[in-house]
C-alpha cells in the first residue's frame, strides 16, 4: 500500500473530524494532495502527535465530533511510545491513532527503524486499546470503518511502502497552521 | 520570609482562581501539597504525564480544543521537553502556564542535579520561552498575584510562559 492511497483514504473518510498528521512525508503528501482546515499539520515535534491527539480527544470529549484521528508513523510512535500508556489511564473514548508503518525514517533517508522487532498491537493492547492490522487498501479502509464504529482508544498498525511521493516541503508559518485548525474547531464542535 | 508549606498554599489559591479545566502534573517532592489539592479538588482532570514534553503536548491539543489548562512539572523536566516546547506551542503561538518547582542549590539533597537545575533559567532564556520566578524574597501576598498576571501574560502574548517556584526553602 502507497502511503498517498493511505493517506487519501484516511482523508476520505475522516472529512470533518480533527485530523492530526505526523510531520515529515505523510504532512507533506497530505497537504499537496487536498488542504483541510480540519487538518493538523504538524511541522516538526516528533514523537509529539499522540500527545497532541489526545489533548484533542479529552478537551474535545463533548464535541459534536465523533473522534479525534491522528495518523503517526513508525518512527514518530517510537519517540513518544510512553504516551500510550497515559492514553491507557485516561481511555479518551474518541481516539483513534493510525499508524503508517514503513519501517523507516524515510525523511531522512530511509534509515530503518525498530519497528519491526515490535508489536504494536501487542503493546497498545496492554495499554487498553483496542486494535487491527491492515496490510492493504481494502483492508485499511474497513479498520476505517470500524474507527468509525467503535468507541476509542482505537490503534490501526497499517503497512506501507517505503517509497514517498515527490511532493515539496511544507513552509507555511505554523502559527497559520495551527490558527486554520484551531478556528475550525471552534466553529464546528 | 515566608515558609514553603505557605507559599504551597499561596500557589493553590492562583490555581483556583485560574480555575484550569484540566490540571496535567509529573511530581516533585516539594510540589506534593499542590497536587494532591488540586487531584482532590478536580478528580480525572488532574493526572500523569509519563514525561514531561508528553504533557506539553497533550496541553497543546487541549489547548487547540478551547480548554483551559495548566501544566505542573519539575524544573529538571524542562531538559525533556524544550525541543517540545519550541517546536510546537511555542512556534503555533499556544498559550499555556507551567508552573516549575525549583531544585538544586541551598537545601537540595540529590547531588546530581544541581547541574542542570541551577542553569534552568539561563536554559529556558536562551529557547526564548518567557518565565517569571517567585521566592522566598518575593512577599506572600505577591504570589497568587503573580501567578494569575503569569497565566493571563500567557494568554495575551499567545506563548507557553514557566513560573519559576522555589518551595524548598524555609
Amino acid at each position: 500500500m502507497k502511503r498517498w492511497d493511505a493517506l487519501s483514504a484516511i482523508a476520505d473518510a475522516f472529512p470533518r473530524d480533527p485530523l492530526v498528521v505526523t510531520l515529515g512525508g505523510s504532512t507533506r503528501e497530505l497537504a499537496a494532495m487536498r488542504r483541510s482546515a480540519n487538518h493538523l499539520y504538524v511541522l516538526d515535534s516528533m514523537g509529539l502527535p499522540p500527545a497532541i491527539g489526545l489533548g484533542l480527544a479529552l478537551g474535545l470529549d463533548d464535541s459534536k465530533f465523533e473522534k479525534v484521528v491522528v495518523i503517526e508513523g513508525d518512527g514518530s510512535l517510537l519517540m513518544g511510545l510512553s504516551t500510550l500508556a497515559t492514553v491507557g489511564l485516561v481511555k479518551p473514548q474518541k481516539l483513534a491513532l493510525l499508524i503508517l508503518d514503513n519501517g523507516a525514517y524515510s525523511a531522512t533517508g530511509n534509515q530503518p527503524t525498530a519497528a519491526a522487532a515490535v508489536d504494536f498491537c501487542a503493546m497498545a493492547r496492554a495499554c487498553g486499546f483496542q486494535t487491527q492490522e491492515a496490510r492493504d487498501l481494502d483492508g485499511l479502509k474497513q479498520s476505517l470503518d470500524w474507527i468509525r464504529a467503535t468507541p476509542g482508544p482505537l490503534l490501526v498498525r497499517a503497512y506501507t511502502e517505503v517509497e514517498a511521493a515527490k511532493v515539496p516541503y511544507l513552509l507555511e508559518d505554523p502559527v497559520k497552521v495551527g490558527g486554520v485548525f484551531a478556528d475550525y474547531v471552534a466553529k464546528n464542535k | 520570609m515566608s515558609n514553603p508549606a505557605e507559599r504551597c498554599a499561596a500557589v493553590n489559591a492562583a490555581i483556583e482562581q485560574i480555575d484550569p479545566e484540566w490540571i496535567i502534573q509529573i511530581p516533585s517532592s516539594t510540589l506534593k501539597t499542590i497536587i494532591d489539592t488540586q487531584a482532590e479538588r478536580l478528580g480525572a482532570r488532574a493526572f500523569p504525564a509519563t514525561r514531561e514534553e508528553e504533557a506539553v503536548g497533550i496541553a497543546s491539543g487541549m489547548v487547540l480544543a478551547g480548554r483551559r489548562v495548566l501544566l505542573i512539572i519539575q524544573d529538571n523536566g524542562i531538559g525533556n521537553s524544550l525541543t517540545a516546547l519550541t517546536t510546537f506551542p511555542q512556534a503555533y503561538h499556544l498559550p499555556m502556564l507551567i508552573l516549575v518547582s525549583r531544585r538544586g542549590g541551598l537545601g537540595e539533597y540529590n547531588s546530581m542535579i544541581h547541574t542542570f537545575c541551577e542553569h534552568v533559567e539561563a536554559i529556558s532564556d536562551a529557547a526564548q520561552i518567557r518565565s517569571f520566578s517567585l521566592d522566598g524574597t518575593v512577599p506572600l501576598d505577591e504570589w497568587s498575584r503573580r501567578i494569575v498576571d503569569a497565566y493571563e501574560f500567557a494568554q495575551i502574548t499567545h506563548r507557553p510562559v514557566l513560573v519559576y517556584l522555589n518551595l524548598m526553602r524555609e
